[in-house]
């Protein structure tokens, strides 16, 4: 029995050796493919004021809730869109509207609303003739208040039917973005 | 099998008495053939058998018995021999039932045996779905592919899983991973339902599943076999090859598989994506250095790439919710396809396990066992910006395990068996896949001590144990708000196991067992630290750091017994009472991200029962015609009754019907032995437990399936083979089940045909 007790001691003696290492940080990861922003400017083309739409959530999907700016558009005007999605956690910042502009075959965006007369409509293409939806125009109609839903999915069926007309229903594919603003017509 | 032999001049007999491994009851109609004369007789009611006037030499036996395992035997003829041989039945429905109090292996647990022949006849199945005809065991899937056991309601991070003696190592939490395993490297699997398992390191609350390679047969010839097997069922095909060798005092054998298959089919559609491929090699080494000095080395290599659903892979709720509204998933192709694309896995398992065993005298000896693993994952999502090809999670786990045991038997049947076992684990997340890990970076060391006392006296049998943990974690997370830092965790756990139990024998054909113990298990470092969104279950999952240990009692009360053969029973009640039941629960809040929304998953404590009946019965009709029944029951609620415990399987009744001749025929130089049509037929019930706010759609239907399957033995003077043909879901239905995660968007695959061939070589 001796013999055990001293060969276990020892035994145990060697694995504690192998296992006492030092302690490691880990690499923090660079997280390049986070969507922390995306800014929805709206230009008039009568020439009147710039209206920013913003969702910003700096550090992802837990800790600090994201700062959502909504905004006040004209009655009966037409406005220019465009789309900005960035990555605020890189140094500098990197822009992901320009991942989404290459792979443009690969990704739609889709708008809806609530506000009635309000109507969004594309204003780009992707190679193959299918709607983008990085650029836009908008329509408002008289006043009123709602929401506004922006949505991008990433590998839609972009030939699906009703799908080039802003249709979500049977796009398919994940969504990698969905934001929803509130916005009033005055 | 146990040699005696007489001295005898020129003409040589052999002689012998066969019975039944369980029973000891002697085994009538039992083949013996000899390879090298081609010359065979049966085996009488006795169990006695000779076959005469044979020349010195060398020869191989083959013996087989309908329901048993085909066993070859090799002897060195000098002398007239007489062999006593001990076959084993491959029912892997009642296989635990030992009625008698003889058996060599005995305990007062419960244990149910999938032999290997069991094992063979089904090679393209995974190693939860051969283990899942046993009552009271079933499997948590993510797909056709990724299966792991349940047992009692337990997986996971509860349940040990031993392959060859050491603890698998390898991402245990979440039901998307399978235990990295090849079923065809064993030789047998054995799934113990006990209050406590004390031997075995690794957390659990009672059960454990052993993956058990045999010892290498003490043969001096290259033998072997090999397996092809196809199924039409996502044209999966696969070989195995499994060669031996026992020469002098050194034994090798090596085991190769190999399986592809594409995409399943549903009764109505193609599931896209969902191939499999794999390719397994194991090796073995038994080195005999004195007569009470052994040693062993084992190594196996597992490597597996398979494909989930495309359709199942969405992004926010409204994509979930959307999904549930298809009848057909998104993404699914007209055609049939093995291409593998993400979302996709690509697992590695390496083992290597170096084993001795020293005997001081016949009663006494220690074990030393050095096992080394390391467990490489990588998962691959569909990604923006050509990224599909960086894995969004890739972790290595290496794990050290060593292990000492020493066991005496006294002359009064008194047994002790003390042990102690430490495994230091380390896990590494890689920083390339750009995405925050889910998992934190690791490390632990669990150290443990136990012992356990058994005691036979007259009639009964007692089983007294005791085991303590030591673990220590150490856990560099990273935070989740900016900047980004290290947050370090370190923790210590004392674990206190201990059971006792009792077995005792009314009759030769009547026991009665009951067993009771107290576990507790550590929280895992996924319960404590998870943190992020768990792109496979489409939830935000959260840890917490202030978890507390968990509590269990478990009671298990069996009787086993049935008359002289033809009729068996079995029927095991449990009831487990778990203090600080560690569980997913889903929040009511949803979080808002960029993403849209999820749902947010916290892992939080509250007190649970899970309790349940399994009931095993076998009936002999006649001579050839038998039915088996398996029914298990189960249900867990929260000691408040508030909540039913998610994730428990449905209750479910197997029945089956078997024909097997005991007629041999031989067409010329062709034998057919063992012939053998089985019809089973498995009910489901629905799960009603689950209350609408536990989950996003309510449990699907209750279903039936029926399945056929029919095998022989066909040999011929240079030829031994054994031939299975199988035919699943055979009225190809069309249902869901509770357990696999893949019912929220598809259909369960439909008809499948299958044929093995295995060859002895």
């Amino acid at each position: 029995m001796g013999e055990i007790v001293k060969c276990s001691i020892i035994f145990s003696a060697v694995i504690l050796c192998i296992t006492s290492c030092s302690d490691d940080d880990p690499v923090i990861v660079n997280e390049e493919e986070v969507i922390t922003t995306l800014q929805y400017n709206l230009t008039p083309t009568d020439g009147s004021g710039t209206v920013q739409l913003t969702f910003r959530d700096l550090d992802g999907d837990g800790g600090q809730d994201p700062e959502i700016t909504g905004g006040v558009l004209n009655s009966n005007t037409t406005y220019t869109g465009e789309l900005t999605l960035l990555n605020e956690q890189e140094n500098p910042v990197a822009s992901i509207s320009a991942e989404v502009e290459e792979e443009a075959d690969e990704h739609q965006f889709f708008f809806s609303t609530n506000i009635s007369g309000m109507t969004i409509s594309y204003d780009d293409m992707d190679s193959m003739g299918f709607p983008v939806g990085l650029r836009t125009i908008i329509n408002t109609g008289s006043a009123g208040s709602g929401i506004l839903t922006i949505i991008l999915r990433h590998e839609p069926a972009k030939a699906a039917s009703n799908v080039s007309n802003g249709d979500i229903g049977n796009a398919g594919g994940e969504t990698d973005i969905e934001v929803n603003f509130s916005i009033s017509v005055e | 099998m146990t040699l005696v032999t007489y001295s005898q001049d020129c003409t040589i007999n052999i002689s012998g008495k066969i019975s039944d491994h369980d029973t000891h009851r002697s085994l009538e109609s039992v083949n013996i053939y000899i390879k090298e004369v081609q010359r065979g007789t049966v085996s009488d009611s006795a169990g006695h058998f000779s076959i005469e006037n044979l020349c010195p030499g060398e020869y191989h036996l083959g013996i087989s018995h309908i329901g048993c395992e085909t066993q070859q035997y090799y002897v060195n003829l000098k002398q007239d021999t007489s062999l006593l041989i001990e076959m084993e039945h491959t029912s892997n429905v009642l296989d635990g039932i030992t009625i008698s109090g003889s058996s060599t292996d005995a305990s007062t647990k419960n244990v149910n045996v999938i032999n290997e022949q069991a094992i063979q006849d089904n090679a393209q199945e995974s190693l939860a779905g051969l283990i899942e005809g046993i009552a009271g065991v079933s499997s948590i899937k993510n797909g056709s592919s990724i299966a792991k056991p349940i047992v009692h309601g337990l997986y996971g991070n509860r349940l040990t899983i031993l392959n060859n003696g050491v603890s698998q190592s390898g991402q245990q939490w979440g039901a998307d991973h399978s235990p990295e395993i090849d079923p065809l490297v064993a030789n047998k699997l054995r799934v113990i339902k006990g209050a406590s398992a004390l031997e075995y390191s690794g957390s659990n609350l009672g059960s454990v599943v052993l993956i058990e390679p045999q010892k290498i047969k003490k043969e001096p010839h290259l033998h072997g076999k090999a397996q092809m097997f196809y199924e039409t069922n996502g044209r999966t095909f696969g070989a195995n090859i499994q060669l031996q060798q026992h020469k002098g005092d050194l034994a090798w054998k090596v085991n190769g598989t190999f399986k592809k298959g594409g995409d399943q089919k549903t009764p109505n559609y193609f599931l896209n994506n969902t191939g499999i491929q794999e390719n397994n090699v194991a090796l073995q080494l038994e080195k005999t250095f004195t007569d009470y000095w052994t040693a062993d080395l084992y190594f196996s290599s597992f490597n597996t790439e398979l494909g989930i659903l495309r359709g199942s892979h969405i992004g926010n709720l409204t994509d979930l919710e959307s999904a549930f509204q298809r009848e057909v998933p998104f993404f699914t192709e007209s055609e049939f396809s093995y291409t593998i694309e993400a979302p996709r896995q690509h697992v590695n398992h390496q083992l290597l396990k170096i084993h001795s065993q020293y005997f001081f005298n016949d009663n006494e000896h220690l074990d030393l066992t050095v096992a080394a693993q390391l467990n490489d994952r990588k998962e691959y999502d569909i990604r923006r910006g050509n990224r599909s090809d960086i894995p969004a999670l890739d972790l290595s786990l290496y794990s050290f395990f060593g292990e000492s045991k020493y066991q005496k038997e006294y002359a009064n049947d008194l047994k002790i068996n003390l042990g102690i076992q430490s495994t230091f684990t380390e896990n590494t997340n890689n920083p390339v896949t750009g995405i925050l890990p889910l998992i934190p970076d690791y490390r632990s060391v669990e150290s443990g001590i136990y012992g356990i006392i058994t005691k036979r006296r007259d009639r009964s049998f007692l089983e007294l144990g005791i085991r303590y943990d030591h673990i220590y974690q150490n856990v560099p997370t990273i935070s989740n708000t900016l900047p980004r830092e290290i947050i370090r965790y370190t923790n210590r756990y004392n674990n206190l196991n201990g059971s006792i139990g009792i077995t005792y024998n009314f009759s030769d054909h009547f026991a009665l067992s009951a067993n009771s113990g107290i576990s507790t298990r550590n929280p895992g470092i996924n319960e404590l630290y998870s943190g992020g969104l768990h792109q496979g279950v489409s939830g935000i999952e959260e840890g917490d750091p202030n978890l507390d240990v968990e509590r269990a009692i478990k009671s298990t009360l069996s009787i086993k017994g049935g008359s002289e053969e033809s009729f068996l029973f079995e029927l095991l009640g449990y009831y487990q009472s778990i203090n600080n039941y560690i569980f997913l629960n889903p929040q009511i809040e949803s979080r808002l991200t960029i993403r849209g929304a999820f749902p947010v998953f916290k892992y939080e404590q509250t007190d649970a029962n899970i309790f349940g009946i399994d009931a095993s019965m076998q009936y002999q009709l006649t001579n050839s015609l038998s039915t088996k029944w398996v029914y298990s029951y189960i249900r867990g609620r929260g000691k408040d009754n508030q909540f039913a415990v998610i994730n428990l399987p449905s209750n479910d009744i197997n029945a089956s019907i078997v024909y097997q001749t005991n007629k041999n025929l031989t067409m010329g130089n062709t034998h057919f032995e063992n012939l053998q049509i089985e019809l089973i037929n498995r009910y489901v019930f629905r799960q009603n437990n689950i209350s609408p706010d536990q989950d996003f759609v309510l449990p699907p239907d209750a279903y039936n399936l029926l399945a056929f399957k029919t095998s022989a033995n066909i040999k011929t003077k240079s030829f031994d083979s054994r031939w299975v043909f199988k035919v699943d879901n055979l009225l190809n239905v069309q249902y869901r089940d509770y357990l696999n995660r893949q019912r929220y968007f598809a259909d369960e695959p439909g008809i499948s045909i299958s044929l093995g061939i295995t060859i002895m070589i």
